[in-house]
C-alpha cells in the first residue's frame, strides 16, 4: 500500500455522524439565516415605503405591482409586512428575552439563596404569576395610555415568572449533584458555581421555555394591538394592520388575510422548532 | 383534609402580594382622581371649583401616604365594599354580576364544545399511531395554537356573517350570537386539549394492566372505555383545570373580537375610560380566580396521589 492509497483511505474514513440535536441547530440556524436574507431583499427591492399611500389605487387585490394588494390608504401590503417582522417578531423577541434574562436571574438567586429569601422571591413571583397575560397587559397599557413602550413593559412584567419557577427547580435538583458538590468542596465560590456549573446546565430547558414564550408573546403583543391597546396605526405591526383592515372585510378581505397569515405562520414554525429541539433534548439525556 | 388546610398560608401571602400589586398599579395610574370621581357625581358640570376636588381628596385620602391608602383599600374590599364605579355610581358588585353571566356562558359553552371535539380527535388518534389520521389531528392542533383567535373569528365573521348571511356577527343577545364566538374559543380548547389527551391516552394504553387485560381477551373496546380512557381522565381533568385562566384570557379577546358584552368589554371599557373602583375588582377577580383554580387543583391532585399523600 503506498503512501497515495492511505492519504486516499484517510481522507474516505467515514467522520463520526453529527448528533440529532447539532445537525437541528444548523438546519435551524440555515432557514433563520435564508429568511433574514429573503427579508432584507424585499426590504431592499420593495419600490414602496411603508407609509406611501397612494390614493389612486386603494384597495385593490393582489397584482403584479403589489403582490398582496393595496390597503385603504393605498400602501403595499407586502411592504408593510416585512416592516411588520420587526414590529411583531422583533417586539416579542425582546419582550420574551427580557423575561428570559430577568426570570432566570431571579430563579437562580432563589434556588441558590438561604431559605428566607428563596420564600419572599418565591411569593412575589406567585404573586405575579396570578395576573392572566392578556388581563395585565390590557389593564397597564389602557391605564398607562396605549403605546408601544407601554405595551413593552406591561408584558415583560408578567413574562419573566415560568422562567424564574424553571430555573429555580432545575437550579436546585443540579445543586444537589456530585459534580457541584466537587466544585463546593475544592473551594470554587458560591457564584462561581452557579454561572459556570449550574447555569449551563439550566440553559437547554430554559431555551425550549423561551421559544413558547416568543410564541405566546407574538400573539399577545398582534392580539393587544388588534383590540387598540398595543402598538398603534399606522405602525405597520400585523395586528395594528388587521385592525386597520377590519372595517374593510367585506369589500377587500385581503387586507386582513394576509397579515393573520403572517402571525398564524411565525407562531406555527417557533411552536414547531421549539417542539422538535424539546424532543432532542430530553432523547439525549 | 391536610392538602387542603397546609396550601392556606401560602395562598394568603399570594393573596396579598395580589392585592399589593393591584393597588401599586391603580396608585401610579396617571390622571387625577379627584376630577374623575366629580365628573362621576356631577355629570352635567364642565370645571369644577377647587373646594370640591380638595373635599373629594380627603374623603378618598388621596393625598395619604401609600401605606394608609392602600390599608383602607384593603380594609374595604376585606369587608366586601369594593366601591362605587366612578362612570355609573353604581356599586361595581351590582356591575360585575350584571356582565359575568355572558363570560361564563361563552367559556364553557366553548370548553364543553372543544373538549368533545377533542376527545373525538383524540380517540381516533390513538386508535392507530402514526397514521394519517393522528398525524392530522397532531397537525390540526398544532395549527390550533397558533391561531390568532381574533383573525380566526374575522375569518368566521367573513365566511359565516358576511357571505352565508346565516348569522349574527356582532352583538350580544339571542343564541345566535354565541354560535360565531363559542366556535372560536372552542377550537383553541380543541387545540390544546387534542394534543394533552392524545399523549395521556398514549401513556395509559401503553401500560402494563392494558396489555394484561388485552392477554385475558377482553375486547379491545371495553378496554379503551374502561380503562384506558378512565386512566388517562385524571391528568387531563388536572390541566383542563390549570387552562381555565387561558379560558378566561380567550373570552376576553374573543368578547371584544364580536363585541360581545361581558367581563372583557367591561374590562376594557373601564380600563379607557379610566374607571378605577371597576379595573381594581376585576382585575383582582381574575388574579384571585386563577391562584384558588390552581391551589384547588393542585390539593385535589396531591390527595387522589398516594405517593404524594402523608
Amino acid at each position: 500500500m503506498t503512501l497515495a492509497d492511505l492519504q486516499v483511505q484517510a481522507r474516505i474514513q467515514p467522520r463520526p455522524a453529527p448528533s440529532p440535536l447539532w445537525r437541528f441547530l444548523q438546519r435551524g440556524l440555515t432557514v433563520v439565516g435564508f429568511l433574514a436574507m429573503a427579508l432584507i431583499v424585499g426590504l431592499w427591492g420593495t419600490p414602496y415605503g411603508p407609509a406611501e399611500a397612494d390614493f389612486l389605487n386603494r384597495l385593490s387585490p393582489p397584482s403584479a405591482a403589489h403582490w398582496f394588494g393595496t390597503d385603504h390608504l393605498g400602501r403595499d401590503i407586502g411592504t408593510r409586512l416585512l416592516y411588520g417582522t420587526f414590529w411583531s417578531l422583533g417586539l416579542s423577541f425582546l419582550v420574551s428575552l427580557a423575561g428570559l434574562i430577568i426570570g432566570t436571574v431571579i430563579g437562580l438567586v432563589a434556588g441558590a439563596a438561604g431559605r428566607l429569601l428563596d420564600l419572599i422571591l418565591m411569593r412575589i413571583t406567585d404573586s405575579f404569576f396570578a395576573f392572566p397575560e392578556l388581563i395585565a397587559a390590557v389593564t397597564f397599557a389602557g391605564l398607562f395610555g396605549p403605546s408601544t413602550l407601554n405595551l413593552v413593559i406591561a408584558l415583560s412584567l408578567v413574562s419573566w415568572m415560568k422562567f424564574t419557577r424553571l430555573s429555580r427547580s432545575l437550579a436546585q435538583t443540579i445543586a444537589e449533584q456530585d459534580f457541584v458538590t466537587q466544585a463546593r468542596l475544592n473551594g470554587l465560590p458560591r457564584r462561581l458555581i452557579l454561572l459556570r456549573h449550574i447555569l449551563p446546565n439550566v440553559i437547554p430547558s430554559l431555551l425550549v421555555l423561551w421559544t413558547s414564550s416568543w410564541s405566546r408573546t407574538i400573539l399577545a403583543v398582534s392580539g393587544l394591538s388588534f383590540l387598540g391597546f398595543g402598538v398603534q396605526p399606522p405602525a405597520a405591526e400585523w395586528g395594528a394592520m388587521l385592525l386597520d383592515g377590519k372595517a374593510y372585510m367585506q369589500t377587500a378581505p385581503h387586507l386582513m388575510i394576509f397579515p393573520g397569515l403572517a402571525v398564524l405562520i411565525s407562531v406555527l414554525a417557533i411552536n414547531l422548532a421549539g417542539d422538535r429541539l424539546r424532543d432532542l433534548l430530553t432523547q439525549t439525556k | 383534609m391536610k392538602p387542603f388546610l397546609s396550601r392556606l398560608p401560602g395562598l394568603a401571602c399570594v393573596l396579598l402580594g395580589i392585592s399589593l400589586i393591584t393597588f401599586t398599579l391603580s396608585y401610579l395610574a396617571p390622571g387625577d382622581r379627584a376630577t374623575a370621581i366629580a365628573h362621576a357625581r356631577y355629570p352635567e358640570e364642565i370645571a369644577f371649583p377647587p373646594e370640591l376636588l380638595q373635599a373629594i381628596r380627603d374623603e378618598f385620602l388621596l393625598e395619604a401616604p401609600f401605606a394608609t391608602q392602600y390599608l383602607h383599600w384593603l380594609g374595604n374590599v376585606l369587608r366586601g365594599d369594593f366601591g362605587l364605579s366612578y362612570s355609573s355610581q353604581t356599586p361595581v358588585w351590582e356591575i360585575f354580576t350584571a356582565n359575568v353571566g355572558e363570560t361564563v356562558t361563552l367559556a364553557f359553552t366553548s370548553l364543553g364544545l372543544g373538549l368533545l371535539v377533542a376527545f373525538c380527535l383524540a380517540s381516533l388518534a390513538v386508535r392507530n399511531p402514526g397514521s394519517w389520521m393522528d398525524r392530522g389531528a397532531v397537525l390540526l392542533s398544532s395549527i390550533g395554537a397558533a391561531m390568532p383567535s381574533y383573525w380566526l373569528g374575522l375569518l368566521l365573521i367573513l365566511g359565516g356573517a358576511v357571505h352565508l348571511g346565516w348569522l349574527p356577527s356582532y352583538g350580544t343577545g339571542s343564541p345566535a350570537h354565541l354560535v360565531l364566538p363559542a366556535l372560536t374559543l372552542a377550537f383553541w380548547v380543541m387545540a390544546s386539549q387534542t394534543r394533552l389527551l392524545r399523549s395521556f391516552m398514549l401513556e395509559a394504553g401503553s401500560q402494563a394492566f392494558v396489555e394484561t387485560l388485552r392477554l385475558r381477551g377482553i375486547p379491545e373496546r371495553e378496554i379503551f372505555f374502561r380503562h384506558t380512557l378512565r386512566h388517562a381522565m385524571v391528568p387531563a381533568l388536572t390541566m383542563i383545570g390549570l387552562d381555565l385562566a387561558g379560558l378566561l384570557e380567550g373570552a376576553i379577546i374573543v368578547e371584544l373580537t364580536f363585541a360581545r358584552s361581558g367581563l372583557g368589554s367591561l374590562l376594557a371599557g373601564s380600563v379607557l375610560s379610566r374607571d378605577l373602583p371597576v379595573v381594581m375588582f376585576l382585575v383582582m377577580f381574575f388574579a384571585i380566580a386563577y391562584v384558588v383554580i390552581n391551589s384547588l387543583v393542585d390539593a385535589v391532585q396531591a390527595a387522589s396521589d398516594p405517593a404524594r399523600r402523608r
